[in-house]
Parts: C-alpha cells; structure tokens; sequence
C-alpha cells in the first residue's frame, strides 16, 4: 500500500540524512540507484530568482550520482531538448526504454546521450502544479523498461525530492508530505487564491502558506480550508497572515 | 431506451470522438464524460477518480464542481464503492447509502450528509490492470437500473480509451506518462480556479466553470488556460469579462 512504500522510502532516506548534511535531493538520488534497476541519477533544480516565474528551466543546482548523470543533466541544458524537458511540457514522466529508438523525438540529445553510455532514460518532473522546481533523472546502461514496483518507488522519491527542494526554499522540513499526494484539491485552490492576495506568484504563495501552518501550528489542510472559505486572507507582510 | 435516450447517447458518444484528436486534453475530456454520464444516466452526479500509480486514487473530475460534491469525491478515495471497485476490478453499488454506514462507516455518512443516497462505480480496466473508477451517484434512494450501469461500463471504456490516447498498444509506460500528466493537470486547474476565485470573488465550480468556457470558446486546452492564468501569462479578466458563449455542452440541470 502507499502509505507502506512511502513509510519505507522515507525510513531509507532519514537514515542517509543522519549520517551525512548533503541535501536531500542529492540523497533521493544516491536512493534511486539503490533502489531502481538504473546506473545513475541526477537532478536540476530549476534556480529561483524571485517573481520570476515566467522563465523556463533555468540552469540551477545539479546534482548527480556519476559523471554520466552529470553528462546528461548538462547535455538537455544545452541543446535544450530531451526528456526532462518533454516531462515539463507534458506535467507527467517521460520513460523511455530504449533511447536509441528515440532519435527522431530529440535529434541532438539521443546521439550525444547514447554516447555518453544511456541507453535507457526516465525523467520525472518536481512541480506543484505550476509551480517548477526541477527534474529528477535517471538512465541505464542497457535498454529495458522500469518495472511496475520500481515505476511506483520512483514516482515516490520524485515526491520526496519535490519535497526536498521546497523545504530548502523556506526552510520548514515538516514530515509531512501528505500535502504532495492529498486529493484534497484545496490546497492549491487555496495557493491560487493567495497568490491573488499578495501579488504574487504561485510559488510564493505556497511558500506562505506553509510558513503560517508552520509558525501556528495549524495543520497546512486546515489552513487551506479557512483560506477557500475566506475566513483566512494573506496580506503583503512578511509575516503571518 | 427511448429514442430520446438513443439520440442523446450517439451525440454523446460523437462528441467525446470529436475530443479524441491528437492534442486533447484528458481533464477536459473526463470532465465532460462525467456532465454526460449525468444526463444519459439519470443520475445526479458522477466522478472519475485515477491512480496515482503509488498504491493511492485521486479525483480526477467531477459533473460539478461544488464543494460538497469534491467533497465525496475526495472521500470515496479512502473508503466507499468507488474504492472497492477499483480495488476488485469490479461493479460496487449500494441501493441505499444509509444502510451501508456498517460498510463505509465513513464514507456512507458524508455521502449522505452531501445529500446522496445511491452510489454505484464502474471499473476503467485496461487488460488485468483497473487504473481509475466512474462513479454515479442519485439523491435518491433505489438501485441505479442495470441499463445505466452498462451503459455506465461503456463510458467508463471510452474513458480509458481516452487516457491511452488510443495509443494502447504501445507501453504500460503510455498509461504512466498520461495518468501523471493528467494528475499534474489537475494541481494546476485548483491554482487557476483559486485565482479566478480570488480576483471575481466567484465560487469554485464558477471558477471551473470560466476555465472551460472560456477553453472551448478559443478551442484551447484546458490545461493549458489553467497554466496561463495561473502563472499570470492570461489576465483573469479574459475570462471574467467576455459573455460566455456556451459551447451547448455545459448546461447542468442541477
């Protein structure tokens, strides 16, 4: 069940926190490889320069298991095509079995990737809707689809990793990341209408959002809740409410 | 069926082909699945839920809406038909809700306290595996007729086939790539209906309700309006302002 794989995962990557202070997307990524039939891992995420939403996937932090993850996460920045991007466009994970197969989809990446040594890659994109915080990325060295488990064990850390960079950006590392997975939709309602309040963008709305459920001791779906029923309104402070 | 019925059923069928071109967007075409289903079903309401491919569902779209339907829609993700028919890979109905509080202790209630009193969902399978459920739900009491429920089973089908962007054959990857995206797509709709909330002072499903118009009437993508409002590229008074011009589709008699 999920709240058994999320349970495990969650386990695996508090236990390589404790042991050393590298960020947390780095580590779901050193998970990645323990976990999943792959060769390495890599992650951008994207740089946040403040009410600058519109930009696309600038160059940010990159993270990476091996020199060939490394390779791949630099290559899609610079020809500006593959599959962490395609995962942006579509919202979903673009997986691709054999990469090979794939030189018309991406004529610049595919031979410049196979050369580096993948022959499999798979991207998942770390968003909150709108909000873009960066891609995780896998390959392998020989062709061959992830396996059912493994698919849902990556969907997982992405989650993980998403969480990860948004408790960098403000600093709150709640365990808590029901609020990545939660059906309910008020969340977000609640980041749209926010972001109205204070004239921002949707980024730092849900940063708001989760710094007054910190700071209150309120729980984030609560918050949201009172935010849809406009009993709660954000103002331009720094703080609160 | 009466020839009303018939007649409702092929234009059904004919305009949610007409949605399956290359480029459609799977949000809009389970949305109004589900206004479809509520018309030609004689229900009152009816949702799709999707997994999240974790071991978790997620509502995917509703007939409304209305916060008290999202509501039971959320819920039925926990508990209820919904998810024990996702779970067996089979029809789960219940005749009346109020009876069925030992079986759903928390679902039955909420779905009745939401002013529901029948429920029925209907498996999306693809081969062995049930990636989503439609679910039908009546205000009134009494079990939802056999004729509904296979018809219920044929949208449900379209559904699916919808999702694969009837490109089937190909890879489970296919089925991961558009569950995710269509998950994904959903996250930005709520940020956008917030803002067009925010700005109009307007209700959900209002809010909901100008997204899609306002999509249809510029033969754009859902998702892609929703992206543009939400990250300030469309200016809510695009939508708020122009008179909708009603594509005929949306009228909802509740």
């Amino acid at each position: 069940m999920v709240e058994d794989r999320f349970r495990r995962l969650r386990t695996l990557l508090t236990a390589r926190r404790a042991d050393q202070s590298a960020s947390v997307v780095s580590l779901v990524c050193e998970l990645c490889v323990a976990e999943l039939s792959i060769s390495g891992a890599g992650a951008t995420v994207v740089s946040h320069l403040p009410g600058d939403e519109s930009a696309g996937m600038e160059r940010g932090l990159v993270y990476a298991t091996n020199p060939v993850s490394a390779g791949l996460e630099d290559l899609q920045l610079t020809v500006n095509e593959g599959p962490c991007l395609d995962a942006f466009a579509s919202g979903g994970p673009v997986l691709v079995a054999d990469l090979a197969a794939e030189g018309a989809r991406w004529p610049a990446f595919t031979p410049a990737a196979c050369e580096l040594g993948a022959a499999a890659v798979f991207s998942f994109p770390l968003q909150v809707g709108v909000v873009r915080l960066g891609s995780l990325d896998l390959y392998r060295d020989e062709t061959g689809p992830l396996g059912r488990v493994e698919m849902a064990d990556a969907l997982v850390l992405a989650d993980l990793a998403t969480q990860g960079v948004v408790a960098d950006l403000d600093g709150h590392d709640v365990h808590d990341l029901s609020w990545l997975a939660d059906p309910h939709l008020e969340l977000h309602q609640a980041a749209g209408m926010v972001q109205v309040q204070l004239g921002s963008t949707t980024e730092v709305a849900l940063l708001r959002l989760r710094a007054h459920a910190f700071s209150s001791g309120v729980p984030l779906a609560e918050v949201a809740r009172q935010v849809v029923a406009r009993t709660l309104r954000f103002t331009e402070g720094e703080d609160g409410p | 069926m009466s020839i009303a019925r018939d007649q409702q059923l092929a234009s059904t069928f004919v305009t949610l082909a007409d949605t399956l071109v290359a480029d459609f967007d799977v949000l809009d075409f389970l949305g109004l699945l589900t206004e479809r289903a509520v018309d030609l079903l004689a229900v009152d309401a009816a949702g799709v839920i999707l997994s999240d491919q974790r071991g978790g569902w997620r509502p995917a779209a509703g007939s409304s809406e209305h916060a008290h339907l999202v509501e039971v829609f959320s819920a039925q993700t926990r508990q209820g038909p919904c998810l024990d028919c996702v779970r067996g890979g089979v029809v789960v109905a219940s005749a009346d809700l109020t009876d069925d509080s030992g079986r759903w202790p928390e679902f039955a209630p909420a779905a009745v306290a939401a002013g529901f009193r029948a429920a029925c969902a209907v498996p999306m399978r693809l081969r062995d595996d049930v990636i989503g459920a439609l679910t039908l739900l009546s205000t009134a009491p009494g079990a939802i007729d056999e004729p509904s429920v296979t018809l219920g089973q044929a949208l449900a089908d379209v559904a699916t086939i919808g999702i694969l962007q009837q490109r089937a054959i190909r890879h489970e990857a296919i089925v991961f790539e558009q569950l995710q995206a269509a998950l994904h797509h959903r996250t930005v709709v709520e940020q956008a209906k917030g803002v067009l909330a925010q700005v109009a002072g307007l209700g959900m499903h209002e809010s909901y309700t100008a997204l899609r118009e306002y999509a249809r009437a510029n033969q754009r993508r859902l998702s892609a309006v929703a992206s543009e409002v939400a990250t300030g590229v469309l200016a809510p008074s695009a939508l708020l302002d122009a008179p909708s011009t009603g594509s005929g589709s949306t009228e909802s008699t509740r």
